[in-house]
């Protein structure tokens, strides 16, 4: 693993991450042509995976499988009440799913709820998405962490077996629950944030706070969230977390527990604060990311260093050279547009991927019929 | 049989006599019916090595299987019937003994790792019980099972201390108090609050018990062995009634119309006769809900705090860890490589003591049987 990184050189790791997976993406498309679609037509398309990027995969599959038509206005398309985001770049008279699946050659069924295949996406852990992925029971592993991690391969084993598929980011926004943050704590360093989960800092007290015993959580040992917290708050992979009262597998159950406990403090998905569970400010290394949408830096940049890339893997296989069969790609494509990443990205409270990175992602794609 | 006897069969030992039974069985079954049955016993032993060798065409042998088994049972249903059924018998116990072999085997490496020298030998598996960290993730990766043993005997303790006075007193109400009427309605009701999925109770003591008793106790956060005790203990409420309010039911109605018919109450024959009598059997009763009580998971799980570690002093019961199941429900999915094998060995420390009591529990219905079965 390259993981051995500090918070500070955080960033430059990502951008190694996405330039090398952008040249593999581009030595794949050049075979992508001998794909053949016909065969996997109308068969279920399914997905499993981490519990991160559910929302967003999970939405995709619902929107993908009600397959409305353009004159829904909420769902799909246009009409005088409402317009769906991103819909001047996509503007079309079919259906939902029959216009992404058409773009991959499939024959649209032209019905509302009969997409011309349908999809499916089952809740479990990064780990068990990438485990599916790799024993062939599911065509899209889900994972809030790089597999090289989950499956502990290197960099060139897990390009030689999957295709990275990034469709959006994670902000770990840190949390504290509503009477610490009422009571003064609305910003911390890194350095801080470190003291606490290493058992270094015990009371609210010592950090400007009300003196109240410090109730830290954590998330299950050896998880995608897990690791990249260690990774980039306290600098190792392996480094030790001695501070940590609870852990929870679950970000529903961290967010239950900091609005239901005095003093807490955790790190979990955006998509799950609320008025309970606020969000605070972090200064790294002299530059503070803000809570706050209109701030100079906020926690929503792609450089706030507890931002991780949400992935989806697919599987290199005989049959599909290029990792990603038309069915899969016409699926993943849908995230890449303007609409995909509005409506199941930000939506949800994750962070959309800049332009750059879309035209990366798009790149790893088959090509369109 | 496995040997062949002398030709001239001068042995007339026990063995022979078998051979000469099964020679003579053979001769009076109908040829077909021993073809068919050899078949479904050979079709199905292959399918069984298949299936250990992991063959994708383990279907066959077990069509093969099923087919003769259908012709057997329309031309000859006793023989089928009774092949059919011995074969269901040993591969419940061969089913049995595979997950018992799977579970040990997949902890090996875990026990290898977690070895200690001891006067220059070295004891596998032995410093997973004579140090007490757990770090699954940052050096010095250690596994040791003593918090979760620990946090298991504190809960089981709790559910116990809550389960058997209640349970007792309820099955004696129930059985020796109450008019029958009331008895007809109250115990299957009992027994219908034993079928309450444990995810309720751990849901109602996530979000409310748990949260109440950290601002009541100012603990530092939620999660305490207290209340997952008592909660453990009210899920085993019901299996110590119902089992023993049908251990007091089983005291011979001659005991207690004697006792009566020397003068005393009906309180005293309760605690000098019946009680007494059916004391193994209560304890079987109380036995039986500790079984639960340990082998319970959901509701220990979302309860605890997950973090592997022993309280502070040992029997503070105001902070909840991590028990042995919920270190398995919480890791499992997460978990690879050695911190995977050592979820098997909190499987295997569970197995054993569950197994023990279970043994515990049957050898004392037994003794109860012999002591008051004397009329059957």
């Amino acid at each position: 693993m390259s993981d051995d990184t500090t918070s500070g050189t955080g960033v430059s790791r990502r951008k190694f991450l996405i330039t090398s997976s952008a040249i593999g993406a581009t030595g794949l498309a050049g075979c992508s042509g001998v794909l053949a679609s016909g065969d996997d037509e109308g068969e279920l398309l399914n997905a499993e995976g981490s519990s991160t990027v559910y929302p967003i995969s999970n939405k995709g599959s619902s929107y993908w499988n009600a397959n409305a038509p353009p004159s829904d206005g909420e769902y799909w398309g246009s009409n005088d009440e409402s317009t769906v985001p991103g819909w001047d770049k996509l503007d079309t008279e079919k259906n939902l799913a029959d216009y992404f699946a058409g773009l991959y050659g499939f024959d649209e069924t032209d019905e509302r709820s009969n997409p011309p295949y349908n999809t499916t996406v089952s809740l479990s852990h990064s780990g068990t998405g990438c485990k599916a992925v790799r024993d062939g029971l599911v065509d899209i592993g889900n994972s809030s962490g790089p597999i090289t991690a989950e499956l502990d391969l290197s960099d060139s084993e897990a390009s030689e077996q999957f295709v990275d598929h990034v469709v959006g980011r994670d902000g770990q926004p840190v949390v504290v629950s509503s009477d610490v943050y009422d009571n003064g704590v609305q910003q911390l360093t890194g350095e801080q944030i470190r003291g606490i989960y290493q058992d270094e800092i015990t009371n609210w007290s010592e950090v400007g706070g009300p003196d109240k015993e410090i109730y830290c959580i954590g998330r299950a040992e050896g998880s995608g969230t897990d690791t990249s917290f260690r990774l980039n708050m306290l600098g190792d992979a392996e480094a030790s977390m001695s501070g940590v009262d609870t852990r929870f597998g679950q970000n529903q159950q961290v967010a239950e527990a900091v609005s239901n406990n005095d003093g807490a403090i955790a790190y979990m998905a955006l998509a799950f604060t609320s008025d309970s569970v606020q969000p605070i400010a972090i200064d790294f290394e002299g530059t503070l990311y803000e809570p706050d949408k209109d701030a100079e830096n906020t926690i929503f940049d792609s450089e706030y260093p507890l931002n991780r890339d949400l992935h989806m893997y697919t599987k290199i296989t005989d049959d599909t050279e290029s990792g990603t069969d038309m069915r899969e790609g016409a699926f993943l494509n849908m995230f890449l547009t303007d609409f995909g990443q509005q409506v199941f990205v930000e939506q949800n409270n994750y962070i959309p991927l800049p332009t750059s990175d879309i035209e990366a992602e798009a790149e790893k794609l088959p090509d369109q019929a | 049989m496995a040997r062949t006897s002398n030709e001239g069969g001068t042995e007339a030992g026990p063995l022979a006599r078998r051979r000469r039974q099964l020679r003579d069985a053979v001769a009076d079954t109908d040829p077909d019916a021993l073809i068919t049955v050899g078949v479904m016993a050979s079709a199905l032993l292959t399918a069984l090595a298949m299936f250990l060798a992991a063959s994708s065409l383990t279907i066959v042998p077990f069509a093969v299987f099923l087919l003769s088994a259908g012709y057997g049972w329309v031309r000859h249903q006793g023989l089928t019937a009774r092949v059919l059924t011995f074969s269901m018998m040993v591969s419940t116990i061969l089913i049995l003994l595979l997950i018992t072999v799977f579970i040990f085997v997949e902890s090996i490496p875990v026990v290898r790792y977690e070895s200690t020298t001891v006067f220059g030998i070295s004891v596998p598996g032995l410093r997973l019980f004579t140090q007490t960290q757990w770090d699954a993730v940052s050096p010095p990766v250690r596994y040791s099972m003593v918090p979760m043993i620990h946090g298991t005997v504190v809960v089981t303790t709790i559910a116990t201390l809550v389960a058997a006075p209640l349970g007792v007193a309820a099955a004696l109400f129930l059985s020796e108090i109450a008019p029958a009427s009331v008895r007809d309605v109250v115990k299957p009701g009992v027994e219908i609050l034993a079928g309450i999925p444990s995810i309720v109770y751990g849901f109602i003591g996530f979000t409310i018990l748990s949260p109440w008793a950290a601002g009541q106790f100012r603990t530092s956060g939620q999660g305490t062995y207290l209340f997952v005790g008592i909660v453990v203990g009210l899920m085993a409420l019901p299996t110590v009634v119902s089992v023993a309010e049908d251990a007091l039911s089983s005291v011979p109605e001659s005991m207690k119309s004697g006792s009566l018919a020397m003068g005393t109450t009906d309180w005293q024959t309760m605690t000098s006769i019946t009680l007494p009598a059916a004391f193994s059997g209560v304890s079987a009763a109380v036995l039986l809900g500790v079984g639960r009580a340990i082998g319970e998971t959901m509701a220990a799980t979302v309860m605890l705090r997950g973090v592997p570690q022993l309280t502070e002093p040992l029997y503070n019961v105001f902070y909840g860890q991590a028990t042995l199941t919920s270190l398995i429900a919480n890791n499992y999915g997460e978990a690879d490589g050695l911190q995977m094998d050592a979820l098997f060995v909190a499987g295997v420390i569970l197995f054993v003591t569950v197994l023990c009591i279970s043994v515990g529990a049957q050898y004392i219905e037994w003794r109860m049987r012999r002591k008051l079965g004397g009329e059957s």
